[in-house]
């Protein structure tokens, strides 16, 4: 099952997600509050934080489905919105259920990929890199959940992008796809590509990740590499824990 | 735009629902071959008698069914989630949903076209050497009334997708076609008159026999509407619901 | 009965639910609009054209607004579980089935039973108030004579609850259920106005609509449904919508893996 990227890329993958005062505000809750950071090329950046702490929301102003409030998320420098084939700039795992049921593994990543000019070869290529290749003409609507993960993280590699965010994707994954997603992870990010990556088990990122950023109630709490967090503290765990104490709450919830 | 108008495409044939509402409207070739057969039985006992064309007689059927599709191209994907992964593929809105505009408009008016040119040639030939009151007029004159009705139907599937776009559900967005096609409809027959004809005359299932110059009913007389304003009528009503689908969908957060 | 309360609490909680029941209740004012339009008209028209101004039942023109509303909340009481999988959730915590879909159908029609009277004896008090005795005296009819044809037009309102939570929970599909309620109703009605006769009047005599002045003895006259039911025949016909599905639902919800 362990497949690791295909070999060194022919297009040069650099590429930096940058938060510049990003606030978003749904009714009366601040979902993302005044938010600014960079995440760059070459190692894979942890996203963490409690439940309901913007991390999500972030994820989507960054890719243009959400509207900010004020401030702005860019993407190599431009807005999401503004890419004529945001695919191959940026892949994304949000929500790995977010499919239909009824349509095949190939047809939902084909549909996608038909609209950034991406080839039925390259479909075919990252279901074998997930290891979907046996299920891909099977509808969608029987798949595991550790499944449904690993299609959506084919839909994020599809334009073979320099810029990787997944959201939660060990969420349902054995041992086996836990270990995958890892080597994958770090595969991608030493191949120069940037990944943001959020999870909320510790152990795995503190294997996964290089640098952290941990967020709170919208707000950036820490921003610092893995090493500087477990010479401070006797685990990331222990780290986040601290860190966080006193931000758990779920107004921003959505 | 060339990509995402392939993309919706292979959205569209890769669902079973569309083959649902597909095959409901076709049921119309069906029903007009009982129709036709059990009306030229009649004839046969009392000699001749006046029917109604099949192909005008089941219209409603492939209205709603096609309107259905065109609610569903949408809904769906707000149903599943999929509309995050669609609209992060294609960011720019008002492109996506031309996109599906562009292939639910071709597939409706293709799959009503040929039902109803299908169902008017097996009831003719059914019909020949009875005379059933609809079979007496040349293709020729029959045209316009054909090439109308798909064009109805076809202008229903599109409110159908702007509507399901506004309002983002299943269900809301079937009931608004409903409500356009049935239920106002059938509240301005109960207007006293002249109001029943004056609001009947620019409602959706009216509009095709204004084009071709025919009679609304017995109950409401003649529309006011000469054959170039009902047909412009006829456009309005999904250029509005797109628009408005279109304003809120570039709006909202996705 | 915690059942019962735990369906009545999933229901509140639908999205569309108050907008459903709004809509329900907003055909009485529909009614009332009309009933003034018609008013209007009547007093504007020439007095010698008067004695042959006639009007349609208002509180059965706008019926049909909470009639497809309640099918819709009784298809969504259903469907909506099972496009978000609490079905499975619900199912293991109410393993027996018939339960679960028993409390729904409780809920839906108790809703139904509010609402379907309201709007229908709503609209009729309401039209009596406006129209007087015009129109020949049409709402002057002594409220006793009324009052059968306005319950079993009442009446129809919950079956229609039912009827879309069965299709709800036969066919598992939101669109497909609520296509099939709008076939019955509003699609089949048109087809029935153009077939010959006796299948017209055979096949209008079976129609919804068509049951309630079966059931009262009144008759459907210069409508394009038929009077050929005796009145039980006719309250047969009626419970069979409401009940069918449902029984061919409650049957297969137990044999079907969720």
């Amino acid at each position: 099952m362990v497949r690791r990227a295909r070999g060194p890329p022919s297009r040069i993958l650099y590429g930096v997600i940058e938060l510049q005062h990003l606030t978003k505000r749904y009714g009366g809750t601040l979902a993302v509050d005044d938010l600014s950071f960079k995440v760059e090329p070459g190692h894979v950046t942890g996203f963490l934080g409690p439940n309901g702490a913007g991390k999500s929301t972030t994820m989507r102003l960054i890719l243009g489905l959400d509207a900010p409030t004020s401030g702005r998320a860019l993407v190599n420098g431009r807005a999401y919105t503004s890419l004529r084939r945001p695919m191959r700039e940026v892949g994304a795992l949000l929500d790995a259920s977010a499919v239909h049921g009824g349509r095949s593994a190939y047809n939902h990543l084909l549909s996608l990929a038909l609209t950034n000019d991406i080839g039925a070869a390259r479909v075919a290529e990252v279901l074998a890199q997930v290891g979907l290749a046996g299920v891909a003409r099977k509808r969608v609507g029987g798949f595991s959940l550790g499944m449904k993960q690993r299609l959506g993280i084919a839909s994020a590699l599809l334009g073979d992008p320099g810029v990787l965010m997944f959201d939660e994707p060990v969420n349902g994954l054995d041992p086996d796809g836990v270990r995958w997603i890892r080597d994958l992870m770090r595969s991608l990010a030493a191949e120069g590509r940037t990944v943001l990556l959020s999870s909320h088990l510790m152990s795995e990122m503190a294997l996964t990740a290089e640098r952290i950023l941990i967020v709170g109630r919208g707000r950036l709490i820490a921003e610092a590499t893995v090493a500087e967090l477990t010479s401070r503290y006797p685990s990331l765990e222990d780290a986040y824990m601290a860190l966080t104490a006193g931000s758990v709450q779920y107004g921003a919830a959505r | 735009m060339k990509a995402a108008v392939s993309s919706e495409w292979l959205k569209l044939r890769s669902v079973a629902s569309t083959y649902h509402t597909l095959g409901t409207a076709a049921l119309t070739v069906l029903l007009g071959v009982g129709w036709t057969l059990y009306v030229s039985a009649l004839a046969d006992e009392r000699g001749s008698l006046r029917a109604a064309a099949p192909e005008q007689g089941f219209l409603p059927l492939v209205q709603i069914s096609l309107a259905v599709l065109g609610v569903l191209a949408v809904t769906s994907e707000y149903a599943t989630g999929t509309i995050r992964p669609s609209l992060a593929a294609v960011p720019r809105r008002g492109t996506l949903l031309l996109a599906k505009a562009g292939i639910v408009g071709l597939t409706t008016f293709t799959a009503a076209t040929t039902i109803l040119l299908l169902t008017y040639s097996v009831s003719r030939l059914l019909a020949s050497g009875h005379n059933l009151g609809f079979n007496t007029t040349p293709l020729a004159d029959d045209l316009p009334s054909l090439l109308a009705s798909s064009l109805s139907a076809t202008a229903l599937a599109l409110v159908g997708l702007g509507l399901g776009t506004a309002i983002r559900s299943t269900a809301g967005g079937i009931v608004s076609v409903v409500a356009l096609l049935f239920v106002l409809p059938g509240i301005a027959n109960y207007l006293p008159s002249p109001w029943n004809t004056r609001v009947a005359t620019l409602l959706l299932p009216n509009i095709v026999p204004q084009i071709v110059g025919a009679r609304l009913s017995s109950r409401l007389g003649d529309g006011f509407l000469p054959p170039w304003a009902a047909l412009a009528v006829l456009c309005a009503y999904p250029v509005i619901a797109l628009a408005v689908g279109y304003v809120l969908l570039k709006r909202r957060d996705a | 009965m915690s059942v019962l309360t735990s369906e009545w609490l999933k229901i509140r909680s639908i999205r569309s639910t108050s907008l459903i029941i709004g809509l329900s209740l907003s055909a009485v004012l529909l009614g009332f609009g009309l009933a003034v339009m018609a008013a209007g008209m009547y007093d504007s028209a020439p007095v010698d054209r008067r004695p042959s101004a006639r009007i349609s039942d208002l509180e059965e023109v706008v019926v049909i607004v909470p009639q497809l509303c309640m099918g819709i909340l009784g298809t969504l009481a259903m469907t909506s579980e099972y496009v978000t999988g609490l079905i499975r959730t619900s199912l293991t915590i109410v393993p027996r089935r018939w339960p679960l879909l028993g409390a729904k159908a409780a809920v839906v029609v108790a809703a139904a039973l509010v609402i379907g009277p309201t709007v229908v004896f709503g609209t009729y008090f309401l039209s009596r108030w406006v129209l007087g005795d015009r129109f020949s005296g049409a709402y002057t009819v002594a409220f006793l004579d009324r009052l059968p044809v306005l319950a079993t037009v009442s009446l129809t309102v919950p079956v229609f609850a039912l009827l879309g939570l069965g299709l709800g929970a036969l066919l598992r599909s939101t669109p497909a259920a609520i296509s099939i309620t709008v076939g019955l109703v509003y699609v089949i009605p048109i087809i029935i106005g153009n077939i010959p006769e006796p299948w017209s009047e055979r096949l209008g005599s079976l129609m919804i609509a068509a049951l309630p002045r079966q059931i009262t003895g009144d008759g459907n006259a210069n409508s394009v449904y038929g009077s050929l039911l005796p009145p039980v025949a006719a309250a047969a016909v009626l419970v069979a919508y409401a009940a069918l599905p449902l029984l061919v639902a409650a049957w297969l919800l137990r044999r079907r893996d969720v």
